[in-house]
């Protein structure tokens, strides 16, 4: 099956590593976002994004927002998605996944966790 | 009996008078010291007062500059991604190349023995064969340069890896900037209380605090892997098997 990953995050670097790690393990179809509005725009008009990848801590619309945002909505709702931030703390993980986030990787990360992680939500789910 | 007791009154009151006017014989040294001190620090309070407007003012500036240093980092690590890019082209190719001659010596290799078995008679003619045509070392080169390349490519892969060591310290500065600029407003209202008058402003100097949301004050770049192992456990306990209708919604096409 076929991929379309949104990458979400404020900082210009760690779009272009999330993109190049996904390369790496060979996916190569991607679009990015700079925070959480603009991520929701994206999916809005792209029916064919079908992974997530967000950062957490974003201007105007944070990470964590994005997820309760997506999974309120009745088009795209069900997208798995990867959160992949610099908390680290248990409550932190713990909220994202009260959000209903699929995966959560903590900064710095290889692209074998983000292989790791992208097959886990793919298996869970079929 | 009572122009007695009046005067007893009178008298009474002389005397808390008096006591009074003992008590201040007293005092007033005291309040004098206390005058002195106040005259004394006067100007020092003075000199605080200018000691914080300056400071509070060339805060802009402290804050500006740290802004500018996650701005220059981010644009060196774009470029430091540009070559990593370049170097990881070129050495996949160069694996390519290498890995099409590895390929083409192992047919060689093959078209050889096949040709040394139609000449097996001829004893002279199968020693310059396998000898002189392709030498057994040039395909176990060909495997350590490809296991070279690998190795290449896995050190490009650990230096865009570290890289995300730009985005942890730019949430470090952003915020160290939330906190400058919390110090600075802390100043200007204590200016503003003792002066009654507002920090001048730097002239040309604006700066942005990025939103206490856009940054996370505990961010570390630590690549030890307790926190993964942690998001792990309670990644695992959360997931629950989903059903095969929840697993089509997720990914049918439109």
């Amino acid at each position: 099956m076929a991929l379309k990953f949104l990458i979400v995050d404020d900082s210009v670097t760690m779009r272009r590593i999330v993109a190049n790690s996904l390369k790496t393990i060979g996916h190569e179809e991607f679009i990015e976002a700079s925070d959480g509005r603009e991520a929701l725009q994206k999916l809005s008009i792209d029916e064919s994004i079908n992974f997530v990848i967000t950062d957490w801590n974003m201007p105007d619309v944070s990470g964590l927002e994005l997820v309760k945002s997506i999974r309120a909505n009745q088009n795209f709702g069900k997208i798995p998605i990867l959160m992949v931030t610099t908390r680290g703390l248990k409550e932190d993980i713990l909220e994202a996944l009260q959000a209903k986030v699929n995966n959560y990787i903590v900064k710095p990360f290889t692209p074998q966790i983000l292989r790791e992680k992208i097959e886990q939500i793919v298996s869970s789910v079929g | 009996m009572d122009y007695t007791s009046n005067m007893e009154k009178v008298f009474q009151k002389l005397g808390d008078l008096k006591s009074f006017f003992i008590y201040g014989q007293k005092i007033v040294p005291v309040m004098q010291k206390i005058v002195d001190f106040m005259q004394d620090t006067v100007p020092l309070l003075e000199n605080v007062n200018q000691s914080i407007q300056d400071s509070t003012s060339k805060i802009p500036k402290a804050a500006v500059q740290i802004n500018n240093v996650t701005s220059a980092t981010e644009v060196a690590t774009t470029e430091i991604l540009d070559i990593v890019d370049a170097i990881s082209s070129d050495v996949q190719t160069i694996k390519t190349k290498l890995e099409l001659l590895k390929n083409k010596i192992d047919k060689q290799k093959d078209i050889i023995s096949r040709l040394t078995l139609s000449v097996k008679e001829n004893k002279i003619a199968c020693e310059i064969i396998n000898n002189e045509l392709i030498p057994e070392f040039v395909g176990d080169e060909l495997v350590s340069m490809v296991n070279m390349i690998d190795k290449i490519h896995d050190g490009v892969m650990n230096i865009t890896i570290s890289l995300q060591v730009q985005d942890i310290t730019a949430q470090q500065l952003s915020s160290v900037n939330h906190l400058i600029h919390a110090v600075q407003e802390k100043l200007s209202s204590l200016v503003m209380d003792l002066n009654n008058k507002e920090v001048k402003e730097v002239p040309d100097i604006a700066y942005q605090v990025a939103e206490s949301g856009s940054f996370n004050p505990d961010a570390r770049y630590n690549k030890d892997k307790e926190s993964q192992t942690l998001a792990d456990t309670l990644v695992n306990n959360q997931i629950k098997k989903p059903s095969q209708e929840e697993i089509d919604k997720l990914f049918s096409k439109p």
